[in-house]
């Protein structure tokens, strides 16, 4: 990542524009989402919120943005206190918020999608007006986005653009960015850092949200850390050492190489009827995937032609955006798509165009990459989703076949203490979880299956620190169980800390497979954005 | 969190917390006031007595035992209504064609008036008649919208109108009673449900119901079935990667919704003295389908809060009569009331039908994990 010295200190950096004081949120279920935050914003310079999932920097910026209204504290600028009824108010006093999932209409176009909210309700609509409001905006910016391709057309980045521009337009001053770097290739990071710099430049705020330490330090003049919804630090940049930062938001000392997480061994015991050092011991080949093509949900082509192979006691990671295919190979390989053609087998058995459940008997399974709309049920509780899938097993059947749910309770608890789930009980619905506990609860549930193959679709996604690092050393444990593991992940750091192998998709295609140590990081944010330095990437993996 | 020693009481829990949970429950009775509340504006404003009619209606529904099995005779169709949308509903459907499936088992059960069977056969048979006729009733708009996906709200609605006129012909044409042109023939005697309080419309219709809504109740909750049905409804996602297959579990929900409406028309047919036959107009039968759905919101689609609905509605219906009589007010109030409950109830029903709809439960309730 580029770096770059904050901008000489103008008079007009030190120009308060906007100061919150003792902002706290209760929600109505009672959770305490802030607890009397401080904080100010000055003209012309980019803050960094750092900080943990459910550590309130989301429920803060609503607040900013007026999404939310505070419970305690007020929001002042230097012209007086101020209070935002709803966003459009808050884009009144010049404060526009760009949120992680994007809200743009997929089938217009960027001027059309600009427009939208823009006119009064009843007026006529003038595109052409506004298309000339933003090519000089693009102009004087430098963010360029095509402005008559349907949004849908668009890769993500230039989706982040778009709404990025839409929120300009309404000429704010202060700008708040919730995580914009998840869904983009480092080249795409790169520009977006550059843009976000000229913005500075030209005497706008930016509050950049994000839990992505090196970002934070690249490009940010300050960094508020929130922890528990307690602001819990308030530095200068150039101050701040990594270690630092990651203390103020984890609030214990992470390090390398102790683990915050034993598991007993009767946790995930080794099935001795299928032991998997066979003669080839580690070698041994489990998943063997050839040449698999696959249409992604619209129908484009998303997977074009991979093979691979994990062996046992391995970790095969699959790096890449997001939308390069990884989640139609996913799919694919645990029966919730049917390939075009292509083979899958787990030693030798084929598994593609199989029912979910046949691919579970033999030995897969799968966290998925969506814990909300594919991996839990969320409103069913602790204890029924610990057995989504696994409902028919013979221990939880009673008499005339009832479910026994002495039996799942019993497995539920189990669970819980041996994943250290933490929630008021087995029978509290999956939705009052945190995002951590959400997760614990299904990769518990996929180990509790004794798999042989474990496929992990972004298994640590949006997850705090501590919770993250407890599930990658399960990952680990089940490597050194001799299981073999997919692992496809967004976080570059997390797929080269903890595969073996490394393979790079983009556009549905492996751009390469390597060993981890073969490859450099800018090798990778080029192989990751389609750019390949020989005509054929060769490794020896 | 670590009472593994403790007997573990997932059913009871499970239970209590669809049953007892205070905010649907405190929805219903605030629902049910409000109709009530409204009700007694409307008399008063009609220069009625709110006060007298509704001691009026208390009384004929529910103040001795001929108001109470009154009450039970005319909950016991309602009840398994109001299960054939509740099914549905927990399949994540909305399944309005109870009302049709109604008139095809009423129908089906009058045809035992060609047979000469001894009576428990003749029940048994009657009851099997009337489910299955409601089943493959329930069957096309199932089958509709797994394999074309068409939407089951406008199948079931065609469905009750060709179920209608249908029922129509039938009557007046086919099992019209040769003695009596105005009503089909009748149920033979032996197949009728015997009554259990002399005197009163109280027959053996009501435990059939009972049994029903019980039996449903552990099919849901209870059962590997149930457990598949009730994820599927929720999330089909989730549920098609838990393996479970939603065709599946949306047909079996429609055809148990089929047995059920068809059930209740065999309780008017073969459980409701004194004519044991289905009327030109389709009189006795009409509306149950739909009276039915304000069972299940107000029950919230539970079996067991719906036995409860079930008996507040069919005591409004009891009740009816004594108000008329007594207070003078007409028996259409009772459905001013009704309607009332069933606005107030719908609209936080329909949020929450629209949210399953949708699928988008993170998205609508706020992402309480990243707050």
């Amino acid at each position: 990542m580029a770096q770059e010295g904050p901008p000489s200190p103008e008079t007009r950096q030190e120009q308060l524009f906007l100061v919150a004081h003792g902002i706290s949120k209760t929600y109505s279920d009672g959770t305490e989402a802030l607890k009397t935050v401080d904080l100010e914003i000055r003209r012309g310079e980019i803050v960094g919120l750092l900080g943990e999932n459910g550590a309130g920097k989301t429920t803060l910026t609503k607040i900013l943005s007026g999404l939310l209204p505070p419970t305690e504290g007020r929001v002042e600028s230097p012209q007086g206190s101020v209070q935002f009824g709803s966003p459009r108010e808050a884009m009144e006093f010049g404060i526009g918020m760009v949120h992680q999932h994007f809200a743009l209409v997929g089938p217009f176009t960027a001027t059309e999608n600009v427009a939208l909210g823009h006119e009064h309700p009843f007026s006529r609509v003038r595109l052409a007006k506004t298309r000339e409001r933003l090519e000089s905006l693009m102009e004087e910016s430098g963010l360029h986005v095509p402005l008559d391709v349907p949004i849908e057309k668009l890769a993500v980045g230039e989706q982040q653009r778009v709404e990025i521009l839409k929120v300009l337009s309404r000429d704010v001053d202060l700008l708040i960015l919730d995580e914009p770097t998840s869904v983009l290739t480092p080249l795409e990071v790169d520009d977006l850092f550059d843009l976000l710099r000229r913005l500075r430049a030209r005497g706008k705020s930016i509050i950049l949200i994000t839990h992505k330490l090196k970002e934070v330090q690249s490009i940010t003049d300050r960094i508020v850390v929130l922890r528990h919804g307690k602001l819990v630090g308030n530095v200068k940049t150039s101050d701040a050492t990594t270690e630092q930062l990651a203390r103020l938001m984890v609030g214990q000392a992470l390090e390398a190489g102790t683990s915050a997480v034993e598991l007993r061994d009767e946790a995930l015991p080794v099935r001795r009827d299928r032991e998997r050092a066979g003669p080839e011991g580690e070698t041994a080949i489990v998943l063997h995937v050839e040449n698999l093509m696959a249409r992604g949900s619209t129908g484009e082509m998303a997977v074009e032609g991979v093979s691979f192979d994990v062996h046992a006691g391995e970790i095969f990671g699959v790096a890449g955006v997001e939308g390069n295919g990884q989640t139609e190979l996913v799919e694919c390989l645990t029966g919730l798509r049917a390939p075009r053609q292509g083979r899958a087998t787990i030693r030798g058995t084929d598994i593609l165009r199989k029912d979910p459940k046949d691919i579970y008997r033999l030995g897969v399974a799968h966290i998925p990459e969506d814990r909300w709309e594919v991996g839990l049920i969320l409103p069913f509780t602790l204890a029924e989703n610990a057995i989504l899938g696994i409902h028919r097993w013979e221990r939880f059947r009673g008499p005339l076949r009832m479910l026994r749910w002495q039996a799942v309770q019993k497995h539920v608890t189990e669970l819980m203490d041996r994943f250290e789930i933490r929630a008021t009980g087995p029978n509290a619905p999956a939705k009052s979880l945190s995002g951590g506990n959400q997760q614990k609860l299904i990769v518990g549930r996929e180990l509790a299956k004794d798999p042989e193959v474990i496929v992990a679709a972004q298994p640590t996604r949006g997850l705090d620190v501590a919770s993250a690092k407890y599930i990658r050393e399960l990952l680990e444990q089940m490597r050194g169980k001799g299981r073999a593991i997919l692992l496809v992940s967004a976080d570059l750091d997390e797929v080269l800390a903890l595969s073996d192998r490394v393979a790079i998709m983009y556009e549905g295609r492996f751009m390469a497979v390597c060993a981890p140590s073969e490859l450099t990081r800018e090798r990778i944010g080029m192989l990751m954005g389609g750019v390949t330095s020989t005509s054929e990437e060769v490794c020896s993996a | 969190m670590h009472d593994h020693e403790l007997p573990a009481r997932g059913a009871e829990r499970t239970l209590r917390r669809s049953l007892f949970g205070l905010s649907p429950i405190a929805e219903s009775l605030v629902a049910a006031v409000l109709g009530l509340g409204l009700g007694a504006i409307i008399m008063a404003l009609s220069g009625f007595n709110p006060i007298l009619a509704y001691a009026a209606l208390l009384k004929g529904g529910f103040a001795s035992t001929y108001a109470l099995a009154t009450s039970a005779a005319c909950a016991a169709p309602l009840l398994l209504t109001g299960l054939t949308f509740a099914i549905c509903a927990r399949a994540g459907m909305f399944n309005i064609g109870a009302e049709g499936q109604v008139y095809m088992g009423a129908l089906a059960t009058v045809t035992l008036s060609y047979f000469v069977l001894p009576p428990g056969l003749a029940q048994i048979v009657g009851i099997l008649f009337a489910m299955t006729a409601g089943a493959l009733w329930s069957l096309v708009p199932a089958l509709l919208r797994v394999f074309r996906g068409v939407n089951e709200v406008i199948s079931t609605i065609m469905f009750n109108w060709v179920s209608h006129f249908l029922a129509l012909y039938l009557v007046a044409r086919v099992l019209v009673d040769p003695a009596r042109s105005s009503q089909t023939v009748r149920v033979p005697v032996a197949a009728r449900f015997p009554i259990l309080i002399r005197g009163t419309d109280l027959s053996y219709a009501a435990f059939a119901a009972l049994a029903f809504a019980v039996v449903v109740y552990i099919l849901l909750w209870h059962t590997a079935l149930g457990y598949e049905i009730r994820a599927a409804g929720f999330n089909p996602r989730a549920a098609k990667y838990g393996g479970i297959k939603s065709r599946r579990t949306m047909v079996v929900s429609f055809l148990l919704g089929g047995m059920s409406a068809g059930l209740a028309g065999a309780a008017m047919t073969m459980g409701t003295p004194p004519s044991y036959a289905v009327f030109a107009g389709l009189s006795q039968i009409a509306n149950l389908g739909f009276n039915g759905m304000a069972v299940a919101m107000v029950g919230r689609n539970h079996p067991l809060g719906m036995i409860a609905s079930a008996l507040f509605f069919g005591g409004l219906a009891a009740g009816a009569r004594e108000m008329q009589m007594t207070a003078g007010v007409p028996t259409e109030m009772v459905s001013v009331v009704q309607g009332v409950i069933v606005v107030t109830l719908a609209v936080p029903e329909l949020v929450h039908i629209f949210r399953i709809f949708r699928g988008r439960w993170p998205r609508l309730l706020g992402k309480r994990g990243e707050a």
